[in-house]
């Protein structure tokens, strides 16, 4: 028992209250529903076996997973270039930037998915005017379809892309691209071979952030899809909600838990995922 | 979800003011600014249950003030009990949580009756109690041993004047007939009402529908999946069809005059082969206030004049038939009961859809998706 | 090796650099040698920080003119100038091998593998890496970074080298010991090295000629001895060793602490001074005595311990003596 306590930092003592109180909110949910999964409506795998049975419950995963990546490509794409735009612009504008970037933050997703209805809807301020121009002569459909979700997802998604990659990149060195220069490097090469690398970490921190965000989106995908469009997020919360399937929710949710938990290990294999989170590589 | 909803219907209602300038520009775009927070303020809900007053489960929006005038008002002065709201909106899967945790905080919930029929046997529910509640108050049929059908509400169909001019839709089969009447439609994504809708045009007497014919009912529906959109809530599919996104939509009966009235005429609703859906007060087992009071509730929600109110505050049709001789001569074309809809309207069968309704909705998901 | 290298010469001509309003340098002109090693000598904010960006072309000048062997280079991006530099903190690429670093100039050249090999083998040869070339950078000490960053600016054998304060960052015993190797691979490679620091000791033992800047504009250009024994200014005086201050007849002198002798009790025939030691400090090759003349001057007074065996006191009174050579008139203004 000495030999124990001896081992055991006193400094445990005062954030075992705490620790007991994370694993009791964070573990005990998550545990009620792995749980859920292999007991409701009677006890066995038959839940997961409903994976298998049909395809309706892969092809949600799939199309889940596909506007998953896509917002993600581009989600990452275009936030590396507002942050790379943001770290090397002056001081100023760099505050209006990082001011809208916050700021929106705060407008709630269903405001930014209507708006985007009034922007790029059938009778929404750009078909109208395309068509007054007589540029078309039918409404493009930008909404309601796979289209409007990638839209609606990557605009809500590219502030979360953003932060990471700032971060990542204000940490550099800049004599270290000067040192590139000086040695010969175009501005290309230069980027190719030096800034991207070393912004790597920070890519994948926000790969990761932006693509765990996505599974659980279904607020975009059920008004921008126009009921077209089911993602894992909105089944599960059907499922919960109306059709009171809780086995097959739990299911579904435990094989996202599981998906993300197995994603990390991957991207732990390639890297330091201390670097990934802010941490040193050193 | 449904706080949400709520939401959803607030912005959208209020886009809509935006647009006809009954909102100045700031107004709307604080509102928006301001929902993120409104919403948490709605979820925590002031909604306490104790004896000395009964708590509403609603879904917010209107509904609160409708409920209160309509039934709230009359209850108080016959018991002496308030009346309190929860709007964060009865879904099946939340009654469902609410008595498994033991923590009941709500003592009717306005509801489906379907949901009576699903709920009630899993033991969720209190039996309603029919020394106080009336079975002649509600069509025969809806007085069920877990829940009683209170008003009316329909799945009718709205179409564009614009579109089909001289030869407008009649029935379900011109809704599903985009070759004579083309154009995109919206349909319920939640399955009911649609599927009834595609057997009728797929030529299923209105009287035989049930048990639905789930392989029929989904094959017409995908005749015209190309054509369609599908919406969750009643603002989603109003600021479709008022966005002209639509040329025809399955809608809430309740909601086609608001559409007609915010398109200036250019949407028509239709109530032919209208399916009328009982809505139903149901009560979650062991609720606070005891089920004498609830009763009590729910039987002055029957009463002629608490229907006639509801009908004027939200559009929902009587279910009494004692008060559809009185409907006015204005509300006529909107209440599914009036003596010139009655007629032409099919009943839901809440049984078949408590039974089923969970595999319907799955069903139909995965059709349409 | 040296036949690889050919130093280039630099002609700076009336270069300033505004920041905005803030001058940051002022009308420097400058000539530099092929192959010599010149310093920039200044406190920080002397601007030469600020020049040396200017002629690596990471700063565009306001005015005046850079040449190269006689042709202007003012237009040149960086990347096109051909400069080796090694930066303060050396600025290494982090997710290389050192001997990707080092071939990183001919690389983005595009020259052939075997040939950037063979070249990368040489330079890790003369900074005496040949076992690290597989290493990352944060695996190595500081000095060896700093012989890494050496290998990496010479490798494309650039006319010119610049170096920013490159041992900053090591302490002071391996500092004498990376100087003589600089000074080394100096004399071996040929190329002209441009050196900047503020530590007047590196550009004493390091440099062919040192400028001495300040508020951006050169003080004083010249080799270590003439600097050193005939500084112009009071400034250049002060910065580059130590100096005593006096006048006579009108004039300011400066005056070296180890040129002057000194001498207990009075009536010395040379004395110039007499006055009262007020401190004397021990710094074991030799003492720092001040002294206080009758004139009010507080005079430093360097003596060698071994030589001067008189021992002195606090208190005690004392005559100065020194040659006319030995104090220095400034340009006082």
């Amino acid at each position: 028992m000495n030999a124990v306590a001896r081992h055991i930092h006193p400094g445990w003592a005062i954030i075992a209250p705490l620790l007991v109180l994370v694993v009791a909110l964070y573990l005990g949910p998550i545990l009620n529903i792995m749980w859920l999964s292999v007991t409701d409506p009677e006890p066995g795998l038959g839940n997961y076996r409903k994976l298998f049975e049909g395809d309706t419950l892969l092809r949600i995963v799939w199309t889940t997973l596909r506007i998953c990546v896509i917002t993600t490509v581009f989600s990452v794409t275009l936030g590396y270039s507002i942050a790379y735009a943001m770290v090397h612009c002056h001081q100023r504008q760099k505050n209006y930037m990082l001011t809208l970037l916050l700021v929106s933050f705060w407008i709630s997703i269903l405001v930014r998915t209507f708006s985007w209805l009034m922007l790029l809807g059938r009778n929404g301020l750009v078909n109208n005017t395309l068509e007054t121009l007589g540029l078309i002569s039918a409404p493009i459909a930008f909404m309601r379809n796979e289209l409007g979700v990638l839209i609606g997802m990557v605009h809500y998604m590219i502030p979360y892309a953003v932060l990471p990659l700032l971060v990542s990149m204000q940490s550099l060195d800049s004599r270290v691209m000067d040192a590139s220069r000086n040695l010969g490097a175009s501005g290309s090469q230069t980027f190719w071979r030096i800034y991207l690398p070393l912004t790597l970490p920070g890519i994948v921190a926000s790969t990761l952030l932006v693509f765990i965000l996505s599974l659980g989106f279904y607020v975009t995908p059920a008004v921008l899809g126009g009921g077209k469009v089911l993602m894992v997020a909105e089944y599960i919360s059907v499922q919960l909600l109306v059709t009171l399937k809780w086995g097959t929710a739990a299911m579904l949710a435990a094989l996202m838990l599981a998906g993300v938990l197995a994603m990390l290990w991957i991207m732990s294999r390639f890297m330091k995922l201390s670097a990934v989170f802010g941490g040193s590589t050193r | 979800m449904q706080d949400k909803q709520f939401m959803k219907e607030m912005l959208t209602e209020s886009a809509h003011a935006y647009k006809e300038g009954r909102m100045d520009r700031r107004t709307f775009l604080a509102l928006c600014g301001a929902s993120g927070i409104a919403m948490n303020a709605v979820l925590a809900g002031d909604a306490q249950a104790a004896a000395d007053h009964v708590v509403m489960w609603n879904w917010g929006g209107q509904s609160v003030e409708c409920h209160g005038s309509a039934i709230g008002e009359a209850f108080t002065a016959a018991t002496g009990k308030g009346v309190k709201f929860d709007t964060s909106g009865p879904l099946e899967g939340k009654i469902k949580e609410m008595v498994d945790s033991g923590n009941v905080t709500a003592d009717v919930a306005d509801a489906d009756l379907f949901n009576a029929v699903s709920l009630g046997p899993t033991g969720h529910l209190e039996p309603i109690d029919y020394s106080i509640v009336s079975k002649d108050k509600t069509l025969p049929g809806y007085a069920l041993e877990f829940g009683v059908s209170v008003i009316l509400y329909g799945y009718a169909f709205v179409y564009d004047t614009e579109a089909y001019g001289d030869n407008p839709p009649k029935d379900w089969k011109d809704f599903f007939d985009t070759a004579n009447f083309p154009g995109t439609r919206a349909l319920y994504k939640w399955a009911n009402g649609s599927l009834e809708a595609a057997l009728m045009a797929d030529g299923v007497a209105g009287d035989a529908l049930y048990p639905l014919d789930m392989e029929r009912a989904l094959n017409k529906i995908k005749s015209i999946k190309d054509d369609s959109i599908y919406w969750g809530s009643g603002s989603e599919v109003h600021s479709m069809v008022v966005n002209s996104e639509v040329t025809m939509a399955i809608v809430w009966q309740n909601r086609g005059r608001n559409m007609e009235n915010d398109t200036d005429g250019r949407f028509k609703l239709v109530n032919n082969q209208a399916m009328a859906m009982p809505g139903a007060y149901i009560v979650p087992k062991g609720n606070p206030a005891g089920r004498e009071a609830v009763m009590q509730f729910i039987a002055t929600a029957q009463e002629v004049p608490a229907q006639l109110k509801l009908l004027d505050c939200l559009g929902m049709t009587p279910s009494n038939p004692a008060a559809f001789g009185e409907i006015p001569e204005d509300q006529q074309p909107y209440a599914i009961t009036s003596a010139m809809n009655i007629d032409k309207i099919v009943y839901n069968d809440p049984t078949w859809w408590g039974e089923n309704g969970g595999d319907a909705v799955n069903a139909f998901l995965e059709a349409i998706s | 090796m040296a036949d690889a290298f050919s130093g280039g010469s630099l002609r700076i001509e009336g270069v300033s650099k505004y920041f905005g309003a803030f001058r940051a340098v002022n009308e420097v002109d400058l000539e530099i040698r092929k192959g010599e090693f010149l310093t920039l000598l200044g406190p920080s904010g002397s601007g030469k920080t600020t020049l040396l960006m200017m002629i690596a072309g990471f700063l565009d000048i306001t005015s005046g003119d850079i040449a190269l062997d006689g042709s202007s280079i003012a237009e040149v991006p960086a990347e096109k100038r051909n400069f080796g530099m090694v930066f303060q903190g050396y600025a290494l690429f982090p997710h290389m091998t050192v001997r990707d670093n080092i071939g990183y100039a001919l690389s983005v050249r595009k020259r052939p593998e075997a040939e950037i090999r063979a070249r990368v083998d040489e330079m890790l040869e003369l900074v005496q890496l040949q076992d690290f070339a597989n290493r990352k950078p944060g695996q190595l000490s500081g000095g060896q970074q700093q012989r890494v960053a050496l290998a990496r600016a010479l490798c494309f054998a650039p006319p010119v080298l610049l170096l920013d304060e490159p041992l900053g960052a090591l302490d002071k015993k391996l500092r004498v010991e990376v100087q003589e190797q600089l000074k080394d691979i100096h004399r071996r490679v040929g190329t002209t090295f441009i050196y900047v620091t503020h530590d007047q000791e590196e550009a004493l033992s390091m440099s062919d000629r040192i400028v001495i800047m300040r508020d951006g504009a050169i003080e004083q250009v010249g080799s270590p001895q003439e600097l050193y024994e005939r500084p112009a200014t009071r400034f250049a005086a002060s910065f580059l060793g130590k100096s005593n201050f006096i006048h006579q007849n009108g004039r300011a002198y400066a005056l070296r602490p180890e040129k002057i002798d000194i001498h207990l009790g009075s009536g010395h025939p040379q004395a110039r001074r007499s006055g009262t030691i007020t401190s004397i400090t021990y710094f074991g090759s030799m003492q720092r005595i001040i002294v206080e003349t009758t004139e009010a001057e507080q005079i430093e007074v360097d003596i060698d311990v071994w030589r001067n065996r008189q021992p002195l006191h606090e208190g005690e009174v004392v005559e100065l003596s020194w040659q006319d050579a030995a104090a220095v008139e400034l340009n006082e203004s």
